[in-house]
């Protein structure tokens, strides 16, 4: 796997040889773009880090994890992920922290472990999508979208849990 | 997202100005300069991706890349105008790879072509949901974090993660269809 991005590059580079593109010119009129990009992601990311950092600072995220850890408890999600579970929409940095906390407190390969590896990977941080995809557009009414990837990413969280009871 | 934002901040400053008082203003300021690390941060991944993606535009290799996902597209979204289709197949083929963030610039430019006014069109929702839900084939950064927390077999996770990611995926459009109806 870890040859899949190596050779990708090399063969577009190669292709623009032998397709007699100009690649050097390409790859800089390209890379330029991505300084304007990160600037309107920018004032997004500040508002999205306030959220989470008052949030995780204020303890409100705890006291949420316990009053959140029954109803969870009856979709078979343990209340050891639960947090990861509430934080994984908002940050990547963050439920990547508490994914190392598991892994140290219960193991990496232990049930849990397992359990929150899976929902680590195939969970997306929803609010920090939501607001760098829409960052260049006048999109401001979302409608279904948000309530629907934080719906699947919770039923992925419980699936995980699930496949890794059998897996 | 508007209204998410104000509550829980809110609610959070709150709670946080009871708890201690004094750590509210640098907590807000780190988030912030914290911010500024991660734009920079992002630039320099979107920087690698954009330039590689341009060569690859200009070798018309997006235009066949799009040709492989043209019936997937067809369904998903419809009828979408040609760059678009072009920037939705670069990022489901980024997305696929699982190389973190490589998928955001190809989303971002889809979308700015696919919205047009203030309401979130079905196109993009489909989009959203579509990255939102993780379809990634390979965890890297997770499986790289259990080899060194001393996993026997980092990659035990890869069947489980495959179906459930599969299972979100596809109960996401389901939703999106639910929500927006079929593709016109």
């Amino acid at each position: 796997m870890s040859y899949v991005v190596p050779i990708l590059l090399v063969a577009v580079l190669a292709v623009g040889l032998v397709k007699r593109v100009n690649v050097y010119d390409g790859f800089v009129c390209g890379a330029r773009k991505s300084f304007d990009l990160s600037l309107t992601v920018f004032p997004y990311l500040a508002a999205v880090f306030i959220m989470v950092n008052a949030l995780h600072a204020s303890g409100l995220d705890v006291w949420l994890t316990k009053l959140l850890s029954p109803p969870f408890a009856l979709m078979g999600i343990p209340s050891e992920v639960v947090q990861l579970v509430l934080l994984r929409p908002f940050s990547g940095s963050g439920s990547l922290a508490i994914l190392t906390d598991v892994y140290e407190n219960y193991g990496a390969d232990s049930y849990v472990g397992r359990c929150a590896s899976v929902i680590m990977g195939s969970s997306e941080t929803v609010f920090y999508v939501a607001s760098v995809y829409f960052a260049g557009t006048k999109v401001r009414r979302t409608g279904w979208a948000v309530p629907i990837a934080l719906f699947c990413n919770l039923l992925g969280a419980a699936a995980a849990c699930l496949l890794c009871k059998v897996m | 997202m508007n209204i998410v934002w104000t509550v829980v901040t809110a609610a959070a400053l709150v709670a946080l100005t009871v708890a201690d008082p004094q750590s509210v203003l640098s907590v807000c300021l780190d988030s912030c300069s914290q911010a500024v690390t991660a734009a920079l941060g992002l630039c320099g991944v979107y920087c690698l991706w954009m330039g590689i993606f341009e060569v690859a535009e200009r070798c018309k290799l997006v235009e066949k890349l799009s040709g492989c996902f043209a019936r997937l597209n067809k369904f998903l979204y419809g009828r979408l105008s040609e760059t678009a289709e072009r920037y939705v197949s670069l990022n489901f083929a980024s997305n696929l790879l699982g190389v973190g963030n490589a998928a955001t610039p190809s989303a971002i430019a889809a979308i700015k072509e696919t919205e047009r006014g203030e309401r979130l069109s079905r196109s993009g929702a489909m989009l959203f949901v579509l990255n939102a839900t993780g379809v990634q084939l390979v965890p890297t950064t997770v499986m790289g974090l259990r080899a060194t927390m001393g996993s026997a077999d980092p990659s035990d996770i890869l069947l489980p993660n495959l179906i459930a990611t599969f299972v979100t995926s596809v109960v996401g459009v389901a939703l999106v269809f639910c929500a927006y109806g079929k593709a016109k």
